[in-house]
């Protein structure tokens, strides 16, 4: 199971980054194309999905990574009894509203399947296509916060404490904007 | 129930929220649901489906991720090496010798990178240990890079200037463009100090025996030239118009692995981590953006930043006083916020503020970015402390203390934009009068 769950969120990650490479291929390949009077049709829908898609696949990996940005002037002062308490009311407050927004993003996309919406740009192709990722990313991200709280409740250190922890003890400073 | 009730409840709910260390984006959106579900008649799901989708499948956020990538890709060479050995032997003659290098390394490189924290950490990985090891007076050293490193999100391209453009739904363009005067401005504000603590502490600065000649200079920075011709190129592109802001970084994710493979420092690995990189960075921002959007739609339906727009322009402030005002909370925000959310969660309710004042949304812009900039070097909560308390070892109040003269270079420079706001607006105005 721990290793099933940890592929998920590497391959989410990897495909989110595939995704970000994907903008800037289709970038280069419009605008080579435009040099020889190639237009490629609807790279700008393209592009918004490939953006799309990159952000929701990544956020399981991005959260487990310790990335999302949270207020830690607070927390990082309680002590280690408090702290488990404190992590456990946030993912708590976590899970519950990205298990509603999982449940909102799942019933939007299947109502847009069942009444066969099409995409209003270039490509008409059903909506529910590129909305897709947007289910998944959230589903990931969502069974990734409920392992978190998991981890805390069996009185272990969740993994974006622990990533957080390196990276600090690693001097490495490139995630911040 | 009133306006005013409705907007202090959701406050107040967004504080506990945020101090709970409940994540960002997650605090943000739970607060419009909350508000949407209890004081509008709204559906909140198909709202908060509309904002995230909305605001994440863009096309213009596209250059968000793609240059933060960028910016990945020449964290992982060398170019901090070749920065120190390229600059330092143009600017000996200055009063401050290499002094001097940390600021203008910092802004080449805050030109290619977007972020502060990263800028800062680049440059000081090097040139703080050379400098030390020469005999410079460490405390200028700190805050002259404690300082500097903030031009990295004022000198475009900048990731912070990307999302400002996004939330206030101004020409990322514009903004790019107004930021380098006052990028320029600064940098000049940091070297003046420079040189006037130099001629006021003679003794603290070291003598260097070398003379090189001009041709051994240009030698000595020749790993510098093709960064500073990615730079040129990708803003001239931007300039001339003949390239979009996403396009044009585009380019510079293709010309800075050009430049990382030219050096030897690209193999599949470094690849592979500057992208994965890339992707959390740009995933987490946008992920509080879309969190900022939904909550927008939120205050939209409430109609809370109208109403405090019509009651800031019926007390018909002074611009000065609004712009004070703005500042002080901005500054007070920072202590707490990251810079990506202190402009994500306030545009909302200011924007129209603004605009309602009658205050330029590009000057404005700036502005942010400025007290952004401050945030990062202020304590409890300044990245750009936090890296050099790691490079140097010395606690980060020691090295807050370090930096106060570079803090107020900053003001200064926020002042001088106040009240000359053609320093920020002119450029883009100039060239972007043209019509396409």
């Amino acid at each position: 199971m721990r290793r099933f769950l940890d592929r998920l969120y590497a391959a989410s990650g990897a495909f989110a980054a595939i995704c970000l490479a994907g903008i800037c291929v289709l970038m280069l390949a419009q605008a080579l194309g435009r040099e020889f009077g190639l237009l490629i049709r609807a790279a700008d829908d393209i592009t918004s999905w490939l953006t799309a898609a990159s952000a929701f696949f990544a956020l399981g990996h991005t959260f487990r990574h310790g990335e999302l940005v949270r207020v830690g002037l607070f927390i990082d002062m309680l002590r280690p009894g408090a702290r488990r308490i404190a992590e456990i009311g946030s993912l708590t407050v976590a899970a519950l509203f990205v298990g509603y927004m999982a449940w909102a993003v799942t019933k939007f996309v299947y109502e847009s399947w069942k009444f066969k919406e099409v995409a209003q740009g270039l490509v008409k192709i059903p909506i529910w296509i590129p909305q897709l990722c947007f289910v998944f990313g959230v589903l990931i991200f969502f069974i990734a916060i409920v392992d978190e709280l998991v981890t805390v409740i069996k009185r272990q250190k969740p993994a974006y404490q622990l990533a957080e922890e390196d990276r600090r003890a690693r001097g490495d400073f490139s995630e911040m904007a | 129930m009133g306006t005013l009730t409705i907007a202090l409840i959701l406050l107040a709910l967004l504080l506990v929220l945020l101090s709970a260390g409940v994540w960002i984006a997650i605090s943000l959106a739970a607060v419009a649901w909350f508000g949407l579900q209890f004081f509008t008649t709204t559906p909140p799901d198909v709202n908060l489906f509309q904002s995230f989708w909305g605001s994440s499948a863009s096309w213009t956020l596209a250059a968000l991720p793609l240059f933060i990538w960028m910016g990945e890709i020449l964290y992982r060479t060398k170019l901090s090496e070749e920065m120190f050995e390229g600059l330092a032997p143009w600017l000996t003659w200055l009063p401050g010798r290499l002094m001097h290098v940390n600021v203008l390394a910092c802004g080449i490189f805050g030109t290619v990178s977007g972020s502060s924290a990263a800028t800062c950490a680049t440059i000081a990985k090097v040139a703080l240990p050379e400098l030390v090891k020469r005999g410079y007076d460490e405390k200028t050293a700190l805050g002259s890079l404690c300082g500097a490193g903030t031009l990295g999100i004022l000198l475009p391209p900048s990731i912070i200037m990307v999302v400002y453009a996004v939330a206030a739904e101004v020409s990322i363009l514009k903004v790019f463009l107004a930021g380098f005067l006052p990028g320029f401005l600064l940098m000049a504000l940091f070297s003046g100090y420079i040189i006037a603590w130099a001629l006021l502490n003679p003794d603290k600065t070291p003598k260097e025996t070398s003379q090189l000649s001009f041709g051994e200079k240009l030698y000595k920075s020749r790993h510098l030239i093709p960064c500073v011709l990615l730079i040129v190129f990708i803003v001239w592109l931007m300039v001339i118009g003949w390239a979009t802001a996403t396009e044009s970084a585009a380019y510079g994710v293709l010309g800075s692995l050009a430049i990382a493979w030219w050096s030897g420092g690209l193999n599949r690995d470094t690849f592979w981590q500057s992208l994965m990189g890339a992707t959390r960075l740009s995933c987490m921002i946008m992920f509080i953006l879309a969190g900022a959007a939904f909550l927008s739609s939120c205050m939209a339906f409430t109609g809370i930043p109208k109403a405090l727009a019509a009651w800031v322009a019926s007390l018909e402030p002074n611009k000065y006083t609004l712009i004070a005002v703005l500042a002080g909370i901005y500054i007070l925000l920072g202590t707490a916020l990251d810079g990506v959310s202190m402009i994500v969660l306030t545009t909302s309710i200011v924007i129209p503020m603004i605009e309602k004042a009658g205050i330029d949304l590009i000057w404005f812009g700036i502005f942010i970015v400025l007290l952004v900039e401050i945030a990062e070097v202020t304590p409890p909560l300044g990245f750009n402390l936090f890296v050099l308390q790691t490079m140097s070892g010395r606690d980060s109040n020691y090295v807050a203390y370090a930096s106060i003269p570079f803090f107020f270079m900053m003001v200064l420079c926020i002042v001088l934009i106040t009240v000359f706001p053609e320093i920020a607006t002119w450029l883009p105005d100039v060239l972007m009068r043209k019509p396409k």
